[in-house]
């Protein structure tokens, strides 16, 4: 089984590409995730404490609508931060698949060796089935010429 | 007190303005005065502006609230009343000033506001407003609410379906290279089953076939299974058939993924989800499962595909001093002569599945929705499921339980193929002989083998004391039987009270083919080749020969027959008889110099026996009675005897017979 191939920049810890542009590449990528997510959980966060604190009841009656419009962008920027939350779990997921090298090659080779286990098991039972046949086979000819049809046949 | 009374009483009416007075008739209709122009208006706006006058009244007014609260406390409905009035002076008061403040405004006079003053709102007011703001509230909230459960719908379809899809996508990336690719600012994912072990850099220039088949886009249905592009007519599978066969010895394999119904429309979608908004978790392992088996089975096409043209390329590379030569060649077909005999097509035909979907046509019912497309390249079972469709299952079965070596051969191509890309990738180095040459071999030798046993069975089938013992090498060109004669059990001689000699129950001739090459051994009286060459040869040896296919039976034959009369002439020897054996008869010695021999006829050709015998009576002299009874014939001779073809056991006793007959038998 081949190895899995996706871009170089990958999800992996700082330190542990083969050169330190990739290292650093891929520590840099790891921070703009980790800021992405900050971000998008501060941002709802936000929008929500804010969301609560409008709506409180205020004397005047000409800042309701002001406040009113003021919710709905809130709650417009909190469900736009949970999306991008959701198009940030779905690169993670495309990371893992492609750059999660460690893991991969660990499931190849586990793979390799499951496969090359099950060909021996194979071989072993192709064996198997070839000995009981040729016993078999053998059974069969020594019944076939010890029967009374063959020898009624000749006589 | 009445008068006391009036004289307490006061009342104050409000003054109209004289104006108004004058123009009051006598009839006591009011004359309205005619409509003033703007600068009338004005100037008497101007006129009007006399603040003394108002601060005058106000004081009186002030006096006036007094005497009033006086008098309220006094009478409370006119209190009521006179507060109404006072009230509507007042705001008569303020509307007239607001009055005066516009008409001046009007008249672009500059007033300074000294300050506004809202007066306060009653409670019953206030609470009105923080009513209305809260069902504002209260309604915007709820407009939220409803807001957000819709995102959160939305949100949650959307996540099940990325776990879905991711989740499809890492079970089948266990088994296969998912590769990302970006095309046009849309990113997707393929899967890439190209084989890099069949591959090598020697390889780069070499006749390879262009495979559109070895990367599979993935696409997703609009609930977020995993579906992937197949594209149409491109399932190939390989095909071994010995030319002069029918179609039924065509090895067409069909796979089991067969049964498993897969969706084929125009775009070519592999999997089609179902109807449901939200699948199960059954139908999202059903639907791994299908696309991990239509990867298998594309992988497999591929597989052949290249298996194919490693064959094609040995065989336009090859010599033909290997013995292969190549009668025909095509994109997906090559003849191959291999010796004289036989001629071998390798090629690579359309899938079952989809040779039966151009057979059926558009119109055909499972066309779009299902079909068996997919089912290209898997080894099929002996044991098939019944099914009426089945029809070249029924004759792939009765191929597996014949003779014809056609799918074995097309297994063990695959297999040898598989070993050497294997080799390949793991040690970076092929094997030192060519394939293609070995498998022509082993395709010869499995037809040459197969001639040999149909007439070994034969002569077996016509001889009865013998019997057909396969032995199986474990060798493609090598192939290996004995034929055994077992003789029946003798009663043990007690010589003078010595031992038990031991005798031998059997006697074996093996048959060995290797590459064509014939090859017997066996103990015999003679050597069967001295018998044929007439040189003379050692008794009781183990000899090996060779002979080719014509001279086989006879070969046999003569063997078996050698065996029987070294048999009889030990047992002779037993009983005390005086006997020599020579080529394939037994001769005793009778007391009046006459040679009583009994000989073995072979003749392949005999329907009823290969082996009968005679029983002759040379003339003393005679040393080799095979040819004297050939020379002869029963009707002019009287001293031959044909006896027929007889078991063991009554040869037995034709010996014994023969032993009284010579008198000298010592039993």
């Amino acid at each position: 089984m081949n190895k899995a191939g996706g871009p170089s920049g990958g999800g992996g810890g700082a330190g542990s590409g083969p050169t330190a542009s990739s290292a650093a590449a891929a520590a840099q990528k790891q921070r703009s995730l980790l800021q992405r997510l900050d971000n998008d959980i501060s941002n709802i966060v936000d929008s929500f404490s804010l969301l609560v604190s409008v709506s409180r009841v205020n004397e005047p009656p000409v800042r309701n609508s002001q406040e009113a419009f003021l919710m709905e962008i809130r709650a417009a920027k909190l469900v736009q931060s949970a999306d991008a939350l959701l198009k940030l779990v779905s690169e993670l997921k495309q990371t893992a698949l492609f750059s999660g090298f460690a893991s991969l090659n660990e499931n190849v080779d586990c793979r390799i060796a499951a496969f090359d286990q099950e060909a021996e098991t194979t071989e072993k039972i192709l064996q198997r089935i070839g000995e009981e046949a040729a016993g078999s086979l053998k059974e069969l000819e020594s019944h076939y010429y010890s029967s009374v049809a063959r020898n009624f046949a000749h006589e | 007190m009445e008068v006391e009374r009036s004289k307490r009483m006061r009342i104050d009416v409000d003054k109209l303005p004289m104006k108004r007075l004058h123009a009051i008739d006598e009839i006591g209709n009011e004359q309205f005065p005619l409509d003033k122009s703007n600068e009338e208006q004005r100037l008497s706006a101007i006129h009007r502006i006399d603040f003394s006058v108002l601060v005058e009244k106000e004081n009186e007014k002030e006096k006036e609230k007094n005497e009033k609260e006086l008098s309220k406390s006094k009478d409370g409905q006119q209190q009521t009343w006179q507060g109404l009035i006072e009230n509507l002076q007042q705001a008569q008061h303020e509307l007239s000033v607001i009055l005066d403040l516009i008409s001046t405004v009007e008249a672009n006079d500059m007033v300074a506001v000294a300050g506004m003053q809202r007066p306060k709102p009653l409670p019953n007011e206030a609470l009105a407003d923080f009513a209305v703001s809260a069902a504002t509230k209260v309604q915007c909230l709820r407009h939220l609410g409803k807001y957000f459960k819709q995102s959160s719908k939305a949100m949650e379809q959307q996540v099940s379906m990325e776990a879905r899809f991711y989740g499809s996508l890492i079970r089948l990336q266990q088994n296969w290279k998912v590769k990302r690719q970006r095309v046009g600012g849309n990113e997707g994912f393929t899967f890439d089953l190209f084989d890099s072990s069949f591959s090598s850099a020697s390889d780069a220039t070499a006749m390879t076939r262009p495979s559109h088949m070895s990367t599979i886009s993935i696409d997703r249905d609009t609930s977020g299974m995993l579906a992937i592009h197949l594209p149409q007519k491109s399932y190939h599978t390989l095909s071994l058939r010995f030319l002069g066969d029918d179609d039924s010895s065509t090895c067409r394999i069909k796979s089991n993924t067969s049964e498993k119904k897969a969706s084929s429309s125009g775009s070519g979608m592999a999997w089609q989800s179902t109807s449901k908004e939200s699948p199960m978790d059954e139908d999202v392992n059903s639907c791994i499962e299908t696309t991990h088996s239509i990867l298998r089975d594309i992988h497999r096409s591929l597989f052949e595909e290249k298996v194919f043209d490693m064959v094609n390329r040995e065989a336009y590379n090859s010599q033909s001093s290997q013995g292969i030569n190549v009668t025909g060649m095509r994109q997906d077909l090559l003849q191959l002569v291999i010796g004289q005999d036989n001629s071998l097509c390798i090629s690579l035909v359309l899938s079952e599945a989809e040779r039966e979907n151009k057979e059926k046509g558009k119109d055909d019912s499972y066309n779009e929705d299902s079909s068996e497309m997919f089912s290209s390249s898997a080894l099929v079972p002996i044991s098939l499921p019944t099914d009426d469709k089945n029809g070249p299952s029924r004759s792939s079965s009765k191929l597996a339980l014949s003779s014809n070596p056609v799918l074995s051969l097309q297994i063990y191509l695959q297999s040898i193929f598989h070993q050497e890309a294997l080799l390949k990738a793991k040690e970076g180095r092929g094997s030192s002989g060519s394939l293609l040459a070995h498998f022509c071999m082993t395709a010869a030798h499995r037809v040459f083998s197969n001639k040999v046993l149909s007439i070994l069975e034969n002569l077996v089938s016509r001889v009865p004391y013998v019997e057909l013992v396969s032995l199986p090498t474990w060798h493609s060109r090598t192939s290996s039987w004995n034929l055994r004669l077992k003789v029946p059990e003798a009663s043990s001689v007690v010589d003078g009270g010595s031992q038990k000699q031991t005798r031998r129950s059997q006697f074996l001739t093996n048959v060995v083919i290797k590459d064509g090459q014939i090859s017997l051994r066996g103990q015999s009286s003679a050597t069967v080749v001295a018998s044929f060459t007439g040189d003379a040869a050692e008794p009781h040896s183990v000899n090996a020969y060779s002979c080719d296919l014509e001279d086989f039976p006879m070969f046999i034959l003569h063997q078996v027959a050698s065996q029987v009369i070294q048999w009889l002439h030990e047992e002779a020897l037993v009983v005390g008889m005086k006997t020599s054996m020579d080529m394939l008869s037994l001769k005793m010695n009778l007391e009046q110099g006459d040679i009583l021999s009994l000989l073995a006829r072979v003749d392949p050709d005999d329907a009823s026996a290969c082996i009968s015998w005679v029983l002759a009576m040379l003339p003393s002299g005679t040393e080799d009675a095979v040819t004297f009874s050939f020379n002869q014939t029963d009707s002019e001779n009287t001293r031959l005897k044909s006896l027929g073809s007889l078991s063991l056991e009554s040869l037995h006793s034709v010996l014994m017979d023969l032993a009284n007959i010579c008198g000298d038998s010592t039993i």
